[in-house]
């Protein structure tokens, strides 16, 4: 038969544990706001029973563990869309840079350009003699040339900046390896011994979130904890060991991206911020810029082949309107205006100066399909929509992808959250437990004063 | 089931969202446009290239309809001045052809006819603008006098025709070159007045009867020649209603492309202003509800 110490051995156990729970609910209070934290729970169990002659007594409570409440599945398809998602905002953010080039608004883009500069043939046509007339050709001509190197520079720089993101996501990743590395290692320990990674997951969880969002990674569970790898299989994190990403320049003049063991592995790279650079600067930016430097070609080539047929107003033969780089890939960029003077505009067809024969032939030129099978402005229209839909796309996708996140961390919040009204309820909860184990020692300890007082005179 | 607590994020999310919309439609509204960017739709806007460049040509040709409008109307009028003084040049070759004209009288007569062909000469040498109207495609004065010449004037400029752009791959005739108008080979209405001076001076009343009938066909030849302006003047008249319409067409297919229809635009704008008070307001209803606000604050 159990004695007045049981009870009070298990009014202690009880004040221990319920007192354990209130430190949980408090630390799960504390961090409703920690990005990462995971609310834990306390786990009781009750003691085994004394059994004393044929009499059983309950053993009173042991607060076994504070668990952390996490779904791992729901963190991997977290971690998936969120590459996916700051994939598409940077392929976004980068082109709609791009698409302000594009837009007819600013005034001084190719459209616009182009518009001014057949307006400009038409008048001439009309006044062939008036050197205002001459002269705005000759200026409408310069800034299209000016428009075209403006786009090809606004695409140069965007592919800078994709460029100098690759450098600085790479830098990124790497710390943050070298972080979940450490942290791996721990939580192995810690599992190693049957113990709740807690806080140390949280945190590696946290910092894993944020590698997703650098690059598409992917995420096998092994003894020694967590093995992370990018996309395509080159190792990040295997257990407690990190492995460092490098950059070089490559022939292109742009950051390539090498594993640990010097292989390139650029092309391969998928998802996150780098996988959205590397798809802007060496995809999308490069398809446009070889669309531009076509159009800017053929249609000078085109306008001189028209200048030729002509004689300007000094009688001699059209020399060519616009000038282009050796390099056919610097085309856009390097495309200017050859003449020094409006009268060396080709307008006469039969070398008389007051002819405006060939102007038919000038203003043809803008109209006429190139060998690419466009007529220059369709050609600028279909590239106008390329970028246009470039962005659109990587917009919409962004859209479509956070709502996604957005309802698998609503599911994951409603595992893991902290719900402060719960908290609270828990704090009553284990403050009258905890009143009532202090209550039960209380009771023991003035039985306890009866027992030793049994006997003594003053109690009669 | 147990909801996720924290709904900050949603919270966010929806009056985010909600922000977005007004501010679309406010745009839209305050510039009359649906798409600035070509983000905002990518098929308009490339559609848009092409537009813009024909609106900017339609602009050009229909000035240009003008300009040439009052190129053939100077034209036209000093071919008509060309043609009284022809008229006037037969009806004094006819009083000549009398018989009972004494010779001071022819003589005066011829002195008329004289200044009858200088005027034909000053109108050929009309110039509009700097340039001659009828001096072919050559910036040099028509036509000066030459007294080696039969006519006593000669013909500096090229039989070189302009055509000027009024529409796309459309272009009109707006010169007749002098040396088709008043000094062809088979009808040279110079020579003909200049024979009329050389037979006024000789009295042979034949020879002015002749020469007079000369300078009648040169009249219904110099008409012939005015019909080539008649015919650019219709083709343009024509071409400038077209562009009138063509204009419309353009602005009308622009407002489709990128306009935005402002009573849609307006509903818009005050749609997204009640989603974005509901946003709101709710909100404020929902992010201090907490079990703290109803437990009895400790004594």
């Amino acid at each position: 038969m159990g004695g007045l110490n049981t009870s009070l051995s298990i009014g202690l156990q009880a004040l221990e544990a319920n007192q354990g729970a209130l430190n949980a609910t408090s630390n799960n209070i504390a961090n409703a706001n920690t990005p990462g934290y995971t609310r834990e729970v306390p786990q009781f169990s009750e003691n085994e029973e004394n059994l004393s002659g044929t009499e059983v007594t309950g053993g009173g409570v042991t607060l076994d563990s504070l668990q952390s409440v996490r779904d791992e599945l729901l963190n991997l398809q977290i971690q998936q869309q969120t590459s996916l998602q700051s994939s598409a905002d940077t392929q976004s953010s980068s082109l709609q840079q791009i698409q302000s080039y594009f837009a007819a608004s600013s005034g001084n883009d190719i459209s616009s350009e182009l518009t001014a500069f057949s307006s400009a043939l038409a008048q001439l046509s009309a006044t062939p003699t008036d050197s205002a007339a001459q002269q705005g050709v000759l200026s409408s001509g310069q800034n299209l040339a000016n428009a075209f190197n403006s786009t090809a520079s606004g695409l140069t720089s965007a592919q800078t900046e994709a460029d100098g993101q690759v450098t600085q996501t790479v830098a990124q990743i790497n710390s943050l390896t070298q972080q979940i590395a450490t942290l791996n290692g721990q939580v192995a320990q810690l599992a190693a011994t049957g113990q709740d990674g807690g806080t140390t997951e949280d945190q590696r969880d946290e910092l894993v979130q944020q590698l997703s969002a650098l690059t598409g990674v992917s995420i096998a569970q092994s003894s020694d904890g967590e093995t992370i790898t990018t996309g395509n299989g080159t190792p990040l994190v295997i257990g407690s060991q990190s492995f460092t990403l490098q950059t070089t320049t490559g022939s292109n003049g742009f950051k390539q991206v090498l594993d640990s063991n010097g292989s390139n592995i650029t092309s391969s790279i998928q998802g996150g911020q780098l996988g959205g650079a590397i798809e802007v600067r060496d995809q999308t930016i490069p398809g446009f810029l070889s669309t531009l430097n076509t159009l800017a070609s053929q249609f000078a080539t085109s306008f001189n082949a028209a200048q030729a047929q002509g004689f300007d107003s000094s009688g001699k033969a059209g020399q060519n309107f616009f000038t282009l780089p050796a390099n056919s890939a610097d085309a856009a960029a390097g495309i200017g205006v050859a003449l020094t003077s409006a009268s060396q505009i080709a307008i006469s067809s039969d070398g008389s100066a007051g002819s405006n024969g060939n102007i038919a032939n000038l203003s043809a030129a803008l109209t006429a399909e190139l060998p690419s099978g466009d007529t220059p402005a369709g050609a600028y229209a279909n590239l106008v929509f390329q970028v246009g839909s470039a962005e659109s796309t990587a917009s919409t996708q962004s859209t479509a992808i956070g709502q996604n996140l957005q309802q698998l961390q609503t599911q994951q919040g409603s595992i893991s959250a902290v719900n402060v009204d719960e908290e609270s309820t828990n704090l009553i909860r284990y403050q009258t437990a905890y009143e009532a184990a202090a209550r039960i020692v209380d009771t023991i300890q003035q039985l306890n004063t009866v027992t030793l007082d049994l006997g003594s005179s003053e109690s009669f | 089931m147990r909801m996720d607590p924290n709904n900050v994020p949603e919270i966010l999310a929806d009056l985010q969202q909600s922000e977005v919309s007004l501010n679309t439609a406010l745009q839209q509204v305050s510039t009359g446009k649906r798409v600035t960017l070509p983000s905002d739709d990518p098929y308009a806007s490339a559609a848009m290239v092409q537009n813009t460049i024909e609106t900017g040509d339609v602009d050009q040709y229909t000035q240009n309809v003008s300009t040439v409008l009052s190129t053939i109307q100077s034209a036209d009028s000093a071919l008509s001045s060309v043609v009284s003084s022809l008229t006037q040049a037969v009806s004094l070759g006819t009083e000549g052809a009398n018989s009972t004209n004494s010779a001071s009288n022819l003589q005066a007569i011829a002195t008329q006819v004289q200044g009858l062909l200088s005027n034909v000469v000053s109108q050929a040498n009309t110039s509009v603008a700097g340039s001659y109207l009828f001096g072919g495609t050559s910036t040099t004065t028509p036509y000066t006098a030459d007294a080696s010449s039969p006519t006593g004037y000669t013909y500096n400029g090229n039989d070189g025709v302009n055509s000027v752009a009024i529409g796309d791959q459309k272009s009109v005739q707006v010169n007749v070159p002098g040396s088709q108008i008043f000094s062809s080979s088979s009808n040279n209405v110079l020579a003909s007045l200049s024979n009329l001076v050389t037979a006024l001076q000789s009295g042979n009343t034949t020879d002015i009867g002749t020469a007079t009938t000369a300078v009648s066909s040169a009249i219904s030849y110099i008409g012939e020649q005015r019909a080539i302006y008649g015919n650019s003047e219709s083709q343009v008249n024509s071409q400038e209603t077209f562009l009138q319409q063509d204009t419309v067409t353009l602005a009308s297919q622009q407002n489709s492309l990128i306009g935005v229809d402002e009573a849609t635009a307006a509903v818009n704008l005050t749609q997204a202003e009640t989603d974005n008070s509901a946003a709101l307001a709710a909100a404020a209803k929902v992010l201090p509800n907490t079990l703290l606000n109803y437990l009895s604050q400790p004594s």
